[in-house]
């Protein structure tokens, strides 16, 4: 089973991901995509305006039928993730002011977090995960105020199939 | 731009169009003046319906209303975040608002799409949005 655990940046996937790792005692085949996009050169150039590689869809789609096949049980890992086959889609959401300054203190420039932030109030990656995959196959989960532990076991149980599948259930517009 | 308007000032519809929610914010053309504010909340009371094209519809038509009685004879539109059910470009929840906007006498200018792209050092290919 393939499980792609998306949402926009500074949700707190690659740290949620990281403890579902150890807690999974390394059994979980993670992928983090980015990282794949960066070492595997699977990219096409580069947006000047937000210093990010354009990820090559077709190239990544092929290299993860070919390293994360859905037979094995694989998290692939990025807010790229729900561009991709998976049987679940997880999205990690928060509040965009948190996620501002979650991005900020992370160390990104000012215009990466505020685009950001103007993203997840906009609900674009819950979107198009729904759309991509249906109600039926997304689980979303608000960080806002947990910890990367109930983040994480949140995740699991998600991936588990212990939880039930939602979309929608936080609405950040009033951020904007 | 300024020949085809000669009278009548322009604004700008600002649309932002979340998966649960619809706001469209009328600015002037420079975007510092707020003149006229709806979102879904307002018009449609039940939650899962504050993104549906009927709620974008109607807010469209106050907003329009009540610019055009400032004297407002068309506006540029701007469209953030796919929407609610996001079949489209524009999402569905957009398009109701631009019709029922032209329905109700304002003119429509350009219409750009500025939803905001996640990005962290990568982000998704020029064409792959909505
Ligand atoms: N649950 C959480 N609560 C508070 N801060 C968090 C949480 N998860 C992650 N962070 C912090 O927020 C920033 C973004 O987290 P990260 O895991 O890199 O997000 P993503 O991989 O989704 O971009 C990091 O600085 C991280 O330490
Ligand atoms: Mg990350």
């Amino acid at each position: 089973m393939r499980v792609a655990v998306t949402g926009t940046p500074g949700t707190g996937k690659t740290t949620a991901v990281e403890r579902l790792d150890t807690r999974a005692g390394g059994h979980a085949h993670v992928v983090h995509l980015n990282d794949v996009i960066r070492e595997e050169g699977l990219h096409d150039g580069e947006d000047p305006d937000r210093a990010s590689l354009y990820a090559d869809f077709e190239a990544l789609g092929e290299w993860l039928d070919e390293h994360a096949p859905g037979d094995d049980a694989v998290v692939v890992e990025s807010h790229l993730a729900h561009h991709f086959d998976a049987d679940r889609v997880v999205v990690l959401r928060c509040h965009p002011e948190t996620l501002e300054s979650r991005l900020r203190e992370r160390g990104e420039p000012t215009e990466t977090a505020r685009e950001n932030a103007e993203a997840e109030a906009l609900d674009v990656i819950l979107g198009e995960a729904v759309q991509r995959h249906g109600a039926d196959a997304v689980y979303e989960i608000d960080t806002t105020d947990r910890s990367p532990d109930e983040v994480a076991e949140e995740v699991r149980a998600a991936v588990a199939g212990e939880r039930a599948p939602s979309a929608g259930t936080v609405d950040f517009t009033g951020w904007l | 731009m300024s020949q085809q308007e000669p009278e009548g000032r322009w604004a700008i519809a600002h649309v932002h169009a979340s998966f649960n929610n619809t706001i469209i914010t009328i600015t002037d053309e420079t975007g510092a003046e707020t003149l006229a504010k709806s979102s879904g909340g307002t018009v449609v009371k039940q939650n899962r319906d504050e993104a549906s094209p009927y709620a974008a519809m109607q807010m469209a038509e106050t907003v329009a209303e009540d610019i055009l009685a400032q004297g407002i004879e068309g506006v540029h539109v701007r469209v953030r975040g796919p929407g609610g059910n996001l079949q489209k470009n524009p999402g569905p929840g957009a398009q109701a608002t631009i019709r029922a906007l032209a329905r109700a006498g304002l003119e429509i200018g350009r219409i750009e799409d500025v939803t905001p792209i996640p990005h962290d050092g990568t982000r998704p290919p020029k064409n792959s949005g909505f």
